[in-house]
């Protein structure tokens, strides 16, 4: 069977020192599946989506993307921790967006876009900048390919970094609060991107605010709070009528 | 009376005593250096623009230069290994580099240098080779510690511990973000350091290491002690014989000072540069209002073309 573009977790555990930010954390995302990760701030949604392409590391649990272990391998005594290349190529296969853009203010859009394919995947330029072009008109960026990220406003920033993602051709996205740095009226035009994305069967993982687009788009909602796993359900149905007192004192002073 | 309204009239401010005395004082000033300059004997003008052009002094000013451009190459590329082990998670690779950069800046450089050049009284024979194999070279330490050699291992070492600090400064200016991003696209350590990393620590490091190379080319005048006919040097032989001792200082001072001049022009307009280019990319928020309206000049195009 092929597994790719699946997440799962099962009782993901992670500390900071004594403070533990994921408690027995259960996540099942299948292939081409929106999933979002609500809750309110320090909750652990951020760590939670960084620890399923490798930017924080778990201390216990099991890990599945794509199908395989993610970043260990499975020993008789204990997870054994892959070497760093073993781990770089799992992470070619998982696209982030994050908060902040972190595109590279050294290169242009266009540059920032061909980097994964061209430094990583070792592919021809030619036609890693053909595809960097496709995918910059795909986000809405045509003609945009020569700005410096410095000279893009932030909503043609974020929508640069998720082409850069895109060009690595992932089999699953995660997004870190892809629109919470932006203005609000640069909102839409990120949020327009990752429908049209949704629309095409991608896998997707994201950490937001946007409760109605969680709504619009989601198949599944994961409400999080102190470290735990809340609620998983059908997305209207948690953001409609939630069955946990937490979750419905969340709803109620986000929306 | 006047005509003009009070909308029109212009808004000056009038001048103060102490705008005119502040001139007066540093015109006095300079105006009495020059005078005694001029009308001091001992100063031996003459004397001083005839030993300006004369070949030894030339060929002190390029042993000067030489000197000066290869330590700071080679320290620039000793501080970047070194910087890079400084940061490393291993403790052991890191502390070394603590060490080393401990023991070079807490040192004089001028001690450095003759400690060098009297090497061999240490280790007066080594043997480079590779080892558990019988492929080795017998080295003379003597005889290869020339004053030259010792000048510029000296000096690179010395230099590599500042220039490891500046480049270590640099790497800090980066946002963590920065390596988020290339992690997640799968990048390798290396890749990652030589395509994104190192050109956005170019704004810090670059003028950072143009003060230092200016620092350099005057601190080289401390091998005048081994024997390094450096223009220092130069200008102590021909004193030596001739014990025009402050018409030969000056000399070389002019000397040192039209050099250092002469890299300050390129090294005002780097810093320029990149002080606008950091400017550029620090406001994100103030380009973001009006996308298209801020031109910054980027740090080093790093171009996949």
């Amino acid at each position: 069977m092929n597994a790719d573009g699946t997440i799962v977790a099962r009782k993901l555990c992670k500390s900071y020192g004594r403070h533990q930010v994921l408690r027995d954390i259960d996540l099942t995302v299948a292939a081409g599946e929106i999933s979002c990760i609500i809750g309110p701030s320090g909750s652990g949604k951020s760590t939670l989506l960084r620890c399923i392409n490798g930017l924080e590391t778990i201390d216990r649990g099991v890990l599945k993307v794509n199908g395989e272990d993610f970043g260990y391998v499975e020993k008789d005594d204990a997870y054994h921790a892959v070497r760093p290349k073993r781990l770089a190529q799992q992470r070619t296969r998982i696209g982030m967006v994050f908060q902040q853009f972190n595109l590279f203010p050294n290169m242009t859009a266009e540059s920032n876009v061909m980097s994964g394919p061209v430094l990583v995947k070792k592919k021809n330029r030619e036609a890693s900048r053909e595809q960097a072009r496709e995918l910059l008109a795909k986000v809405g960026l045509e003609g945009c390919g020569h700005k410096y990220p410095a000279q893009l406003s932030g909503g043609q920033q974020q929508r640069v970094a998720i082409a850069r993602a895109l060009a690595m051709e992932p089999t699953i996205m995660l997004f870190d609060e892809p629109t919470s740095a932006l203005d609000p009226e640069r909102v839409g035009e990120v949020l327009a991107v990752m429908r049209d994305l949704a629309g095409n069967g991608m896998t997707m993982l994201l950490v937001t605010h946007e409760m109605g687009f969680a709504r619009e788009v989601a198949d599944e909602v994961l409400f999080m709070d102190e470290g735990i796993a809340v609620e998983r359900g059908d997305a209207r149905e948690v953001l409609g009528n939630p069955r946990e007192k937490r979750t419905q004192a969340f709803l109620e002073r986000v929306l | 009376m006047s005509q003009l309204l009070a909308e029109e009239k212009k808004r000056i401010t009038p001048k103060r005593p102490r705008d005119y005395v502040t001139w007066a004082v540093a015109i006095a000033i300079v105006a009495g250096l020059v005078w005694t300059a001029v009308t001091n004997e001992n100063y031996r003008w003459p004397v001083v623009f005839s030993y300006f052009t004369t070949q030894s002094i030339l060929n002190g000013l390029l042993i000067t230069l030489v000197l000066t451009a290869v330590s700071m190459a080679l320290s620039t590329l000793l501080g970047l290994v070194l910087a890079v082990m400084r940061m490393s998670h291993q403790r052991p690779v890191s502390g070394l580099a603590q060490l080393y950069i401990a023991f070079f800046r807490g040192t004089p450089v001028l001690v450095q240098l003759i400690f060098w050049f009297n090497i061999a009284a240490l280790y007066p024979h080594i043997s480079i080779g590779i080892p558990f194999t019988d492929i080795s070279t017998p080295v003379n330490v003597n005889a290869i510690m020339t004053p030259l050699t010792a000048a510029v291992v000296g000096l690179t070492l010395n230099q590599a511990a500042y220039m490891s600090e500046i480049i270590r400064g640099g790497f800090a200016s980066v946002p963590r973000g920065q390596h988020e991003a290339a992690e997640s696209l799968g990048m390798s350590g290396f890749t990652k350091l030589r395509r994104v990393i190192i050109p956005q620590t170019m704004p810090s490091v670059v003028p950072a290491t143009g003060n230092q190379v200016i620092g350099m080319l005057k601190e080289t005048s401390l091998v005048s002690v081994l024997g390094v006919a450096d223009l220092l040097n130069s200008a102590q032989s021909i004193y030596a014989r001739n014990y025009q001792t402050i018409p030969l200082l000056i000399v070389a001072s002019l000397w040192y000072l039209i050099m250092t001049l002469v890299l300050s022009v390129p090294q005002s307009m780097i810093e320029r540069r990149f002080s606008r280019s950091t400017r550029a990319r620090l406001t994100p928020a103030a380009t973001s209002a009006e996308p298209g309206a801020g031109q910054p000049v980027p740090a080093t195009r790093e171009s996949l073309l």
